[in-house]
């Protein structure tokens, strides 16, 4: 009798001890400590993540990463431990059908409205149940001042005989196609069949004049003069332009291109809810995002921080593009059955 | 006629030096390079050790680091006492199952790593162990116990049964056989195979990429990380000083294998 009683006495500081953790979850977090963040290589400054430390006392673990597919793997295999991960537009088409993010409670996140209105409300998150805008960025064209006759504004640069054997263009099915399809005037998400057609027969022709497909190296190779003029992503080419401002130069071309989106989300998964929200409410703080901008070179989808951002940044064209460029510029949608033909148009080109 | 063998001679050390260039001349430029004032890889524009500062500020970079200490210091370990038993099992043991066992045993060297990595990812999945740089340690066992079994097994192979035939007759018993004549004699191989368990875990990105956890950036992932941005010489300095860790274990090893071998062959 005595010694069940010892062995249930036993059992229950067991119960004890393990309780504290049990409610924790129970109660999604309440009062977290801890945060672990999963997001692209340079994308939120150290200085940054101090700050939230100091004054939140929550401790945060940054992990980084440089494929939207390494961050899927992780997801879909319900067992990483992240808050707050950052994926690509055309990533979430993916990720809120699958029911891999939590829905968001816009009720504690009091700053939402320094948000760009630009760029709520897209297509892939109608109503932002499900993410935040937090950096974004376009493809356009880099370019050697020294090697072209006048300062490049449009795409048909890309497909000027003048600079045969001296373009690179993405190793990218739709951005190569988006080239072609914003300098006839028509959308980068274009599904009639008759116009696709017309584009591969301008990119077939444009074969001729590229030296290479390439979406890894493009800023090195135009940063070492294997080629003049180069398609490519704003990050990199912005970084090599801005290190030899007097030869290398980097342009959204005027017929518009496409826009990327980076977004704030919440795994449905995250054990540590009550700090992802203080998270992103951080991040929403103007100083904070304009600190973030000042420092990691993307723009910001958060509006009230512009004027806090560095002028020489927000001057830059290849960061924060003009409005009037920007409004042609479009995000990258899935096209359905449309995507067959273009597979084999693309195949078509590049076996030519 | 005579100058014929001597000239194969200096063909053949020219084409021994062109050999050994390719295979180390770009370590030599990375080593050079991270000396190197210019931001750019490009070109030399005079010494500095401005990135081994760098480095010892970079907070993210020290952690994978450590890391990656961690997970190789574990993982040889683990791997290495298990890759020995199992190559002492399989070489002495017999037993039902033994041939399948040993292809069993050599199966993950042959297995694409993106297949090993993704089929560790669910397996963690499924039995729901959250990630972190434990599974990490799993992982890496996981793909290296074979290699150290086969390397141990190699040496035991080549060992003389009848020294521990010589040592039952002598009066020993099975583990003092086992502690005081295989195991001596079986250390080269051991320790060979700890180096190469090492080597394996301290470069392994693609299975490290599916089950790195919270806090579990390794180098490799650090470094393909910092690709995004483009390699900066910070990376250059830290894989000269992670060359400089591995020739001296190398050497090290090499002094530890020299003396069994000469006190055996005494």
């Amino acid at each position: 009798m005595r010694r069940t009683r010892e062995l249930r006495s036993l059992a229950l500081a067991f119960l004890v001890l393990l309780a504290p953790g049990g409610c924790r979850e129970a109660k999604h977090g309440q009062g977290d400590r801890r945060l672990n963040v999963y997001i692209w290589t340079n994308y939120l400054p150290d200085e940054v993540v101090a700050e939230f430390r100091r004054r939140t006392g929550i401790e945060v673990t940054v992990d980084t990463y440089s494929a939207n597919e390494a961050l899927l793997a992780k997801l879909q295999s319900g067992v990483a431990d992240y808050d707050v991960v950052v994926p690509s537009d055309y990533m979430l088409k993916g990720l809120i059908p699958q029911g891999l993010l939590a829905e968001l409670d816009h009720a504690r996140l009091p700053r939402l409205g320094n948000l760009d209105r630009r760029f709520l409300g897209q297509r892939f998150d109608p109503g932002n149940r499900y993410s935040l805008p937090y950096l974004w960025g376009t493809t356009g064209l880099g370019y050697d001042r020294r090697k072209v006759a006048a300062p490049i504004e449009s795409w048909q640069a890309a497909f000027d005989p003048r600079y045969a054997g001296r373009i690179l263009m993405l190793d990218d099915m739709r951005e190569v196609f988006g080239a072609a399809l914003k300098l006839m005037g028509r959308s980068l998400n274009e599904r009639d069949p008759a116009v696709l057609r017309r584009a591969a027969e301008m990119l077939k022709a444009q074969k001729r004049l590229v030296r290479t497909y390439n979406s890894s190296d493009f800023a090195n190779l135009l940063a070492a003069g294997d080629v003049d003029v180069a398609q490519g992503y704003n990050g990199e080419l912005a970084k090599v332009a801005t290190r030899d401002p007097a030869r290398l130069a980097y342009v959204v071309p005027k017929e518009g291109s496409t826009l990327w989106i980076d977004n704030l989300v919440i795994p449905r998964s995250a054990r540590h809810r009550d700090a992802a929200y203080a998270f992103l409410d951080y991040l929403l703080e103007p100083a904070v995002a304009a600190r973030i901008v000042n420092s990691v070179h993307y723009a910001s989808a958060n509006r009230a921080a512009l004027p806090l951002v560095a002028p020489a940044i927000r001057a830059n064209s290849a960061i924060y593009p003009p409005p009037s460029v920007l409004d042609r510029c479009e995000l990258i949608e899935d096209l359905g059955p449309v995507t067959t033909l273009l597979d084999r148009l693309w195949t078509e080109i590049k076996a030519q | 006629m005579r100058s014929g063998p001597r000239h194969a001679g200096h063909v053949l050390a020219a084409y021994t030096v062109l050999v050994y260039l390719f295979l180390y001349l770009p370590i030599a430029v990375l080593v050079v390079f991270s000396f190197n004032a210019s931001r750019q890889t490009a070109a030399w524009q005079g010494f500095t050790l401005e990135w081994y500062r760098r480095l010892a500020q970079d907070a993210g970079l020290q952690q994978a680091v450590r890391n990656s200490l961690a997970v190789g210091g574990l993982a040889t370990l683990v791997a290495t006492v298990l890759g020995t038993l199992a190559a002492l099992g399989i070489g002495r043991g017999r037993f039902r199952g033994r041939r399948a066992t040993q292809v069993l045993l050599i199966l993950p060297v042959v297995l694409p790593e993106v297949v090993l990595g993704a089929a560790l990812l669910s397996f963690f999945g499924a039995i729901a162990l959250r990630l972190s740089l434990a599974t990490v340690v799993i992982a890496h066992v996981v793909f290296s116990v074979s290699y150290a079994a086969i390397v141990v097994r190699a040496r035991l192979a080549g060992l003389d049964p009848s020294l521990e035939e010589a040592a039952r007759d002598l009066g020993a018993g099975p583990w003092e056989t086992f502690r005081r004549v295989t195991l001596p004699l079986a250390l080269p191989g051991i320790l060979a195979s700890a180096l190469l368990v090492f080597t394996l875990s301290i470069d392994d990105y693609v299975i490290t990429s599916f089950v790195a956890g919270v806090g579990a950036t390794t180098l490799p992932l650090h470094i393909y990380s910092l690709l995004k941005v483009g390699v900066t010489p910070e990376v250059n300095a830290v894989s000269t000083l992670l060359l400089a860790l591995t020739i001296s274990l190398i050497v090290v090893a090499q002094a530890l294998l020299r003396r069994p071998a000469a006190s055996s062959a005494g």
